[in-house]
């Protein structure tokens, strides 16, 4: 597995999790033949060989209850077959009838994206089975401890600097991971980044993700979440680079600073001058070429705020300290050209300035203490575990973005 | 080498890559189940019509059921099925047609689609036999497939109604779970193409003195590497007063159009990597520019990798310059056509209506789903008489058409247009099956 530029310390890779272990057994990179050849089939010629690769898959697990339902999905506790204790969460695409066209973009782009991406801050996509009747079956790690959402609007959770030190880390190396298999994540935002028992941030929600196109073909710039939409793309640009997710990095990292959206527009105009109110307007000055993008809007000669400086990220932001307020400055540059690209992040001084990360299992955490998964789910729903559940099925659920 | 430790995670890698024996094994395991079970299904077929019309004309197995207990009797041994060898012909050829249906899109759907279709039909055929399904109905949904996960979207009504011929949507749409579950749910294609973009941009920045000294080289200048560059051999067969950029066009388009070609319709993404598979192209191309270019990456103190490398890229050489077209080599075409003739006697009739599969997996379909076929079925009292009759209907068909004119169908099937043939062919087999 590779590793990030600036990983000080490793612990991410050795899971506590034995689900993880296994999982990391499953899809072991180091022998050659892991694909069907190295099967076996048996005798059985009653069921094709993809037919019996499937259900080896299958059974491989064992459903348990629910823990939510969307309009797209439905997710299930998991165990292994072979080891009941350890957990997964399975994750059932529901066949959408209205949709005629087979499976939908959301699940092909899901799917297609989590395959090929195995690193300790992005979910990890164990198998995929098909159960009866063609349904979509993704086994997906089981992350019990909610997202970052919760952890900032809860006013009981108290964090400081080096654990938005250690989240924001986090982040970065896992947005940077997609970036070096050049793939744009394109919805970044505290609720698609789940915590997993041990702390460990997970990046998840790859219903919009994509590779990046060839030079000169267009993608769309319908994507990210409003707050979190970087102002090329509110511009409508087609053309775009992985510097979109360093955007909606800063913004969360702002977030977890603020403890609220740092730039909640109503409406796609609403934001765009609220990132001008924030950040300074877009001029040709500050970013050549702004006012050729198709949905640029000239703006107000009488209003233009300059762009902003050091000093004002200073203010905005005093317990990000002066290294930190660079960084984030630099993460919300409004000419993508000049923005930071996800590797650069990594390369920053305030990863390795004072204070240094708290370790992720020191991390403040929503239900408290360190209990154990098992003990999560033997015991008849205690409040914010019941939250914590839901929340966790909601998030996986790609339609509510 | 953290590249290659990414490629290694992906599932190209993990799941789609083979040593050339373990990549003919697992055909021939796929080729032997399937013909098991073609032969079963038609010898239920033929059992059914037994017991339905003990006395029927013309069908030598009526006179012979004493021998056929076995297994072994004559109208066994007229099931000829087709050997691993023969399968990958006929996958090649679909392979090809798919690149001439991408072509008739307007405007022509990009090769990156193409070249993603093609592969996801070649990964279907390791775990399936064209004698189970047949590459004409599942060609169009690899394609369609590969428009939703190359980023090519467009709607399944448009997508049908630019084949030519008669092709509904659900007859596109029908196969698209089977082909996800035999992908195995992988659905990244890591293509050669965008390696040799950035070859040849590198090779331009040389030409004009911007070029990036390696890593293990840092004592060569840009000018030292545009030195080099200009003093290359001249590409073997071209005019020596070729400027250096046009010698770089022709080298770039030469090997475009191997990886768009030989590289796609040979095993090459089974066997290499895709930087192996653009530089392997390259070589053929204009070995000396190709040398010199691997020069500026492993030259010097990789001299031990470099020679280990060249051995590599020599046998994915060899395999993509073996690469003959097959609709353009008559001798190939007849080759092709005697395997189509065999299909036809050889093809499982269990399987023969995908999109009555549709949402009833294999295993309810051995306990007598023809019910759950829900269209009724031609002359069937139940479900499961009617379509065990429906079945020997069509194996008695083959039969009687055994002597002469399924040659002509076979025929058929490879001239002309591709998809108006295949509904030509699917006609008398659309019907809910059995089993």
């Amino acid at each position: 597995m590779a590793v990030s530029p600036l990983v000080s310390h490793s612990p991410s890779a050795a899971s506590s999790s034995p689900a993880k272990l296994r999982a990391a057994n499953v899809r072991s990179s180091a022998t050659k033949p892991e694909n069907a050849s190295s099967h076996q089939p048996s005798q059985n010629t009653d069921r094709e060989l993809t037919e019996q690769l499937n259900d080896e898959v299958r059974q491989k697990y064992v459903k348990d209850k629910r823990l939510g339902e969307g309009t797209y999905a439905v997710v299930f506790l998991g165990r292994l077959r072979t080891d009941p204790s350890s957990f997964v969460a399975i994750k059932k695409i529901k066949v959408n009838a209205e949709y005629k066209d087979g499976l939908s973009m959301d699940a092909i782009r899901e799917v297609k994206y989590l395959q090929e991406l195995s690193h300790p801050n992005i979910i990890a996509l164990h198998d995929v089975f098909s159960s009866k009747d063609q349904n979509l079956n993704l086994v997906l790690e089981y992350l019990p401890l909610g997202d970052l959402e919760m952890l900032i609007k809860d006013g009981n959770v108290h964090y400081g600097a080096a654990d938005v030190k250690a989240w924001m880390g986090m982040l970065a190396r896992g947005v940077w991971f997609c970036h070096e298999n050049f793939i744009l994540h394109r919805d970044i935002k505290p609720n698609n980044l789940l915590i997993a028992s041990d702390g460990e941030v997970k990046l998840a929600d790859f219903g919009l993700a994509r590779s990046f196109a060839d030079p000169y073909l267009n993608m769309t710039h319908q994507v990210i979440t409003r707050w979190y939409r970087p102002p090329e793309l509110l511009y409508g640009a087609r053309q775009y680079s992985g510097v979109v997710d360093v955007w909606s990095m800063g913004m969360v990292f702002a977030e977890l600073l603020l403890r609220v959206p740092f730039v909640a527009g109503n409406t796609d105009l609403d934001q765009i001058s609220k990132i001008c109110e924030a950040f300074g307007t877009p001029t040709e000055e500050n970013w050549p070429g702004v006012s050729k993008l198709p949905n640029y809007i000239a703006p107000d000669r009488n209003h233009l705020v300059p762009t902003q400086g050091r000093d004002f990220f200073l203010r905005q932001f005093p317990n990000a300290g002066p290294v930190g307020a660079d960084l984030l400055m630099s993460m919300c540059t409004l000419d993508p050209r000049k923005r930071k690209t996800a590797c650069e992040v990594l390369q920053h001084i305030w990863w390795t300035s004072e204070p240094r990360p708290t370790d992720k299992h020191d991390l403040p955490r929503k239900s408290g203490g360190t209990r154990k998964m098992g003990d999560d789910l033997t015991r008849r729903g205690g409040e914010i575990d019941e939250n914590a559940f839901k929340n966790a099925a909601r998030k996986l659920d790609f339609s509510a973005m | 080498m953290i590249e290659d430790d990414i490629y290694r995670t992906s599932s190209q890698f993990r799941i789609w890559s083979f040593t050339e024996d373990s990549l003919k094994q697992l055909r021939a395991t796929t080729n032997t189940i399937a013909s098991e079970r073609v032969r079963a299904a038609l010898r239920r077929a033929r059992e059914a019509r037994q017991s339905a019309a003990p006395s029927a004309a013309g069908t030598p197995t009526a006179n012979q059921s004493g021998s056929e207990a076995d297994g072994k009797g004559p109208g066994e041994r007229i099931i000829e099925c087709l050997t691993p060898e023969e399968e990958q012909e006929l996958v090649r050829y679909y392979c090809e047609k798919t690149v001439e249906l991408g072509e008739t899109y307007k405007p022509p759907m990009p090769t990156i689609v193409r070249a993603t279709a093609i592969q996801y039909l070649r990964r279907f055929y390791l775990t399936n036999s064209p004698m189970t399904y047949h590459p004409k109905s599942i060609m169009a949904c690899a394609l369609f497939l590969a428009t939703k996960t190359d980023n090519y979207y467009m709607s399944l009504r448009q997508f049908a109604a630019g084949i030519p011929g008669d092709t509904t949507q659900e007859d596109v749409i029908a196969p698209e779970f089977l082909i996800m579950q035999s992908l195995r749910f992988t659905f990244d294609v890591r293509h050669p193409f965008r390696g040799l973009e950035g070859g040849i941009m590198e090779l331009q920045a040389i030409s004009q003195g911007l070029g990036q000294p390696s890593p293990l080289q840092p004592q060569q200048t840009p000018e030292d590497l545009r030195r080099g560059l200009s003093s290359i051999p001249p590409a073997p067969n071209a005019s020596s007063s070729q400027s250096l950029n046009d010698r770089l066009a022709r080298a770039h388009h030469t090997t475009r159009e191997i990886l768009k070609s030989a590289a796609q319709m040979t095993d090459a993404y089974f066997l290499y990597t895709p930087s192996q598979i653009w530089l392997s192209a390259f070589f053929l191309a204009d070995k000396p520019l190709a040398e010199f270019y691997l020069d500026t990456k492993i030259g010097g103190p990789l001299s031990s990798l470099r020679t280990k490398l060249l051995t590599t890229l020599t046998n994915c050489s060899n395999l993509l310059s073996a690469y003959k077209p097959l609709s353009t080599d008559p001798e190939q075409m007849k080759t092709l056509r005697r395997i189509a003739k065999k299909l036809y006697h050889c093809q499982n009739p269990e399987k023969a209506n995908i999109a009555g599969q549709k949402r009833i997996p294999a295993a309810a379909m051995s306990s007598g789903a023809a019910t759950a076929a829900g269209t009724p079925v031609a002359g069937g009292g139940s479900g499961e008489s009617g379509a065990e009759s429906e079945m020997e209907r069509l194996a008695k068909k083959r039969k009687l058409e055994g002597g002469g004119s399924s040659g002509t169908k076979a025929d058929d099937m490879f001239g002309g247009e591709l998809v108006t043939q295949r509904n030509k062919q699917q006609g008398p087999t659309s019907h809910p099956e059995a089993g």
